[in-house]
């Protein structure tokens, strides 16, 4: 008994249980998205949003929206794919120094200036949501003129890896991350898991816990374990005119010009 | 003998022209790589190829690869000393170069990979032993420390023999003096120096397996379609060994046309090694088909666009090429020239061809392996992305430092068979002129190589989403035009306390006797440290609570039957939780049954009707404790701090390395044989005076 007790004690002193300062949130919160894919038209203005608002340097998209076509007979859809920020981040599971970790508000922080540069993060991640530094990034004013923190992660700096964050800077003023509020579809969810409501830019409020009865929700691919804190609802009844439409209407009033001329 | 022996340190003694313009090509083709790699430091992996989508090209297929070459080179030397084969003898300080070398060449090309080198002591400040980085990190440190100790404690006595050659320069002798440490070749000096190497050989074997396992689990251990395989260890070291034994004929041979080594190296070494070679071509044939049949067979989902891409789409060409001369090539060449007597004359020609062949093949392999996996991600991530960004051609920057690194193994294995005899000189002499060739079994392949089967658990705990239910009611009827009656809302919380969940009653119970072991057993193998640890895997429920409106009007008598909207405000918008009426007493009762913790103001608005004005009420409603900040359960290998069950294993076998590592080489050699030595008095007056006094 004395022997298990000195064990554990030992033990626990090696492998320590106390979270460190740092993957402590400001709040005592577990952020989730709920994206509505049958509301997602594939506008891509919170890819916009949040490149503007995080000076996301080009050919970086933190949030990004895919045309996927799984097969002929259901068509294609759109799939704005933000960080998942899983429970079980096969990222920061490989990251060899610490530089991106899970926060206990459920976000999965990446710290530039800790950042080696060994892209084994981004060979971990399935969701393809990280991107990599290659060159010096362009600098504007504003970006330079805050100093570099992980809550919004800019001044970018070459040859470091970054990501989606769920804007926590946002969330520490109660506003919802830039591509949730931009959304006109309402189409992102976002909320706190403990407060089990989700909030769109509309100003509409669900309850987290009924989606996942009511809308059959599913997270991306699931069957790999990483436990995304990121929620889908299918892309059925779609709120919005499919791809193939859209593309005809284009055309159409592309062809309209044309012919007054 | 001495004749032979003359021979031997020609190649230590004499310098041609050649041997100053083969150097000088070297160093330009490495000072072009410096170049190159300035370009890359000063502008980014930008200059690279590589892009988001393919973030690992060049470098780490070299890294791989060199890691790969290193990997024969002790292990064969290891096994011929352990088996004590009496031929291994002139070749085995040549694979135990190669090995030291490739290594160098290997290690750096994973810096040279990273965007930010100027950061690499955050490594070992802040490493964590959950990376597979750190893994390789611990693994390839300890693998060269082990190989540079592999290599210099055999050599000991021929450095020895060469600080009494008058013809070397004084800085040389000097040098190998110092590096003899005060070996003069005693019997107990002897036993001990056989002591320490066959105690190496003996550790290095398993370090070399475990290497190139934990190189290949860089790979392994992500989810790429492709890389997400558990043969990836075996399958490694396989290859490694492979294209290792590939090396060391090739160098063999080398070796052997410059230095005129025919009477140390001969077409028995060529032929053995041959026959090693063969037999490890058909093991990695076998480890290809296993690899590619049981993808390729299924077309599992994820795995279909790599499967397709490798056997005819656009990377089907080099696929083939690379596996008919990695593979197939050199196994019919070294079947023809080592099987049929018709052709044996053409055996070293025939097996030399097939190892250059296999070392070709085995960088393409390695290329296959790393790129065309990260070609085929889940998601098509190349959406709307420039072609360059979504393909992998290699820059001349890349080319120029891999032809840098080729360059640089070339140099320093130039230079140290400079400076060291590339054959040992003391073992050879021992050994009887006529090898006995006698031994068959040479290319048994050892069975004790079988992968270190560390496979961590990892634990993946799914968070319960526990349904909830929030009562509902249909819509209310909207009122018409208000009346001046006035209306107060009146608000009662009424929590309804779950039923004690089972747990409670498990904390009043004492624990069984098995119960207890799981308490103490169960702490190193879990992730559970106590049963009240409020990691949200075990998020409690929170408890329903009841709200209650009471509808009055000015005098006070109750209203019924009217409609009250019951709304909770959350910190990013409202919850709306729908309507309910008031019953005779006017009071409208919701039971809020969400998964909701700490304090929200909820409102309750009548709306008013063609009757009543509207009203509105805001009361704080307490749901419940929310749980503490906690990581969750299901990433068990994301905790900040060492995970015992990833960290003890390494740590304790990579420092049993270490540990063997100290007694061989500190104890053994510097040591003891060092207090043996009569003369280490007086070459090394610091070391132990009580030796020199007796």
């Amino acid at each position: 008994m004395a022997a298990g007790v000195a064990w554990k004690a030992s033990v626990s002193k090696v492998f320590r249980e106390v979270l460190p300062s740092r993957s402590l949130a400001p709040g005592n919160q577990k952020w989730v998205m709920v994206i509505d894919l049958a509301k997602c038209d594939g506008c891509r203005d919170c890819t916009k949003a949040c490149t503007a608002m995080h000076f996301v340097p080009p050919m970086q998209e933190w949030i990004k929206v895919f045309e996927i076509t799984d097969n002929e007979a259901a068509g294609p859809y759109f799939l704005p794919r933000p960080c998942m920020q899983c429970d079980n981040p096969p990222c920061v599971r490989g990251c060899p120094v610490g530089a991106t970790y899970k926060r206990t508000d459920g976000v999965v922080i990446q710290d530039d200036d800790r950042c080696i540069g060994c892209r084994n993060c981004i060979a971990q991640c399935p969701y393809s949501a990280r991107s990599f530094n290659w060159g010096e990034p362009p600098h504007t004013h504003e970006e330079l003129a805050r100093p570099y923190n992980v809550e919004y992660n800019y001044p970018h700096r070459k040859g470091t890896v970054e990501k989606c964050i769920f804007c926590p800077e946002h969330l520490r003023m109660g506003k919802l991350p830039a591509c949730a509020a931009t959304c006109k579809m309402g189409a992102i969810y976002f909320g706190d898991k403990f407060d089990d409501a989700v909030t769109n830019g509309k100003g509409e409020t669900i309850q987290f816990t009924k989606i996942a009865k009511r809308g059959a929700s599913f997270r991306l691919m699931e069957e790999l374990g990483t436990e995304p804190s990121v929620y889908y609802l299918p892309p059925a009844s779609r709120k919005y005119p499919s791809p193939d439409e859209k593309a005809q209407t284009e055309t159409a009033q592309a062809a309209m010009p044309g012919m007054e001329h | 003998m001495e004749a032979r022996e003359q021979n031997l340190l020609r190649s230590v003694l004499e310098n041609t022209w050649r041997f100053y313009v083969w150097v000088g090509f070297l160093i330009a083709v490495l000072l072009w790589g410096l170049y190159a790699y300035i370009q890359q430091l000063r502008d980014g992996l930008i200059v690279t190829g590589m892009r988001d989508q393919i973030s690992w090209g060049l470098y780490i297929t070299n890294f791989v690869f060199f890691i790969g070459i290193s990997h024969a080179g002790t292990l064969i030397s290891a096994i011929l000393r352990v088996t004590d084969t009496a031929w291994r003898t002139p070749i085995t300080r040549m694979a135990e170069a190669i090995t030291v070398f490739a290594l160098c060449i290997g290690g750096p090309m994973v810096m040279i990979d990273m965007g930010r080198p100027d950061r690499m002591l955050n490594l070992f400040r802040y490493g964590r032993i959950q990376s597979p980085i750190i893994w390789d990190v611990l693994g390839v440190s300890t693998y060269l420390t082990g190989c540079i100790l592999y290599f210099y404690i055999p050599m000991i006595p021929d450095l020895a023999f060469l600080a009494e050659q008058p013809r070397l320069a004084s800085w040389r002798r000097r040098l190998y003096s110092t590096l003899a440490i005060g070996w003069t070749g005693t019997p107990q000096q002897k036993a001990l120096l056989e002591k320490a190497i066959s105690f190496m050989a003996i550790f290095i074997i398993p370090l070399a397996v475990s290497v190139h396992t934990v190189v290949s689990w860089i790979f392994a251990m992500t989810l790429r379609p492709g890389w997400n395989s558990s043969i990836f260890g075996p399958y490694f070291v396989i290859g490694a060994i492979y294209s290792g034994t590939a090396g060391v004929i090739f160098s063999m041979y080398v070796l052997r046309r410059v230095f005129h080594l025919q009477d140390y190296v001969e077409e028995l070494h060529f032929r053995k090694l041959g026959l090693l070679l063969l037999a490890f071509s058909l093991m990695y044939l076998y480890f290809n088909i296993n690899e590619y049949l049981t993808a390729g067979y299924k077309l599992e989902g994820s795995e279909r666009m790599l499967m397709q891409r490798l056997f005819v789409g656009d990377y089907a060409v080099l696929f083939w090429v690379a596996q008919s001369v990695c593979v197939f090539i050199p196994a019919v060449l070294m079947i023809a020239v080592l099987g049929l007597k018709r052709y044996h004359r053409y055996t070293i020609p025939g097996v030399v061809l097939s190892s250059a062949l296999v070392i070709v093949g085995a960088w393409a392999k390695r290329y296959i392996i790393v790129v065309p996996t990260l070609r085929s991600p889940y998601l098509p991530s190349g959406q709307r992305l420039p072609w360059e960004w979504t393909h992998y051609h290699p820059t001349w920057v890349e080319w120029s430092i891999t032809a840098a690194a080729v360059a640089g193994f070339c140099l320093i294995y130039t230079l140290m068979v400079k400076l060291f005899p590339i054959v040992s000189i003391w073992e050879t002499r021992e050994q009887p002129q006529e090898v006995a060739v006698s031994e068959l079994p040479d290319e048994s392949v050892p069975s004790r190589w079988w992968k270190p089967g560390d496979v961590f658990p990892i634990l993946a705990v799914a968070a319960l989403l526990l349904c909830g239910r929030s009562a509902n009611a249909a819509g209310p009827a909207k009122p018409k035009t208000p009346k001046p009656t006035a209306i107060t809302v009146e608000w009662k919380t009424v929590p309804a306390p779950q039923p004690s969940r089972e747990s409670a009653a498990d904390e009043s119970t004492p624990l069984l006797p098995r119960a207890r072991v799981f308490m103490y057993t169960g702490r190193l193998f879990t992730v559970e440290t106590s049963p009240d640890d409020p990691a949200e895997g075990s998020l409690k429920p929170s408890s329903p609570v009841a709200v209650t409106a009471t509808l009055r009007d000015s005098t006070g008598a109750p209203i019924s039957f009217k409609p009250v909207e019951f709304s909770a405000k959350t910190p990013l918008g409202t919850l709306v939780f729908g309507s309910r009426p008031t019953l005779a007493d006017g009071k409208a009762q919701l039971v809020i049954k969400d998964h909701r913790y700490g304090t929200y103001p909820v409102q309750a608005v009548f709306r008013g009707d063609d009757e009543y004005a509207p009203a509105t009420f805001n009361v704080p409603v307490d749901f419940g404790v929310r749980p503490a900040p906690s990581l969750p359960r299901a990433g068990v290998l994301i905790t900040p701090y060492a995970t015992p069950y990833i960290a003890a294993p390494f740590l304790l076998f990579y420092g049993a390395m270490w540990v063997a590592f100290i007694y061989a080489f500190g104890y053994l050699i510097l040591w003891k044989m060092r207090k043996l030595s009569p003369e280490a008095s007086v070459a090394h007056v610091k070391t132990a005076p009580a030796v020199s006094g007796a």
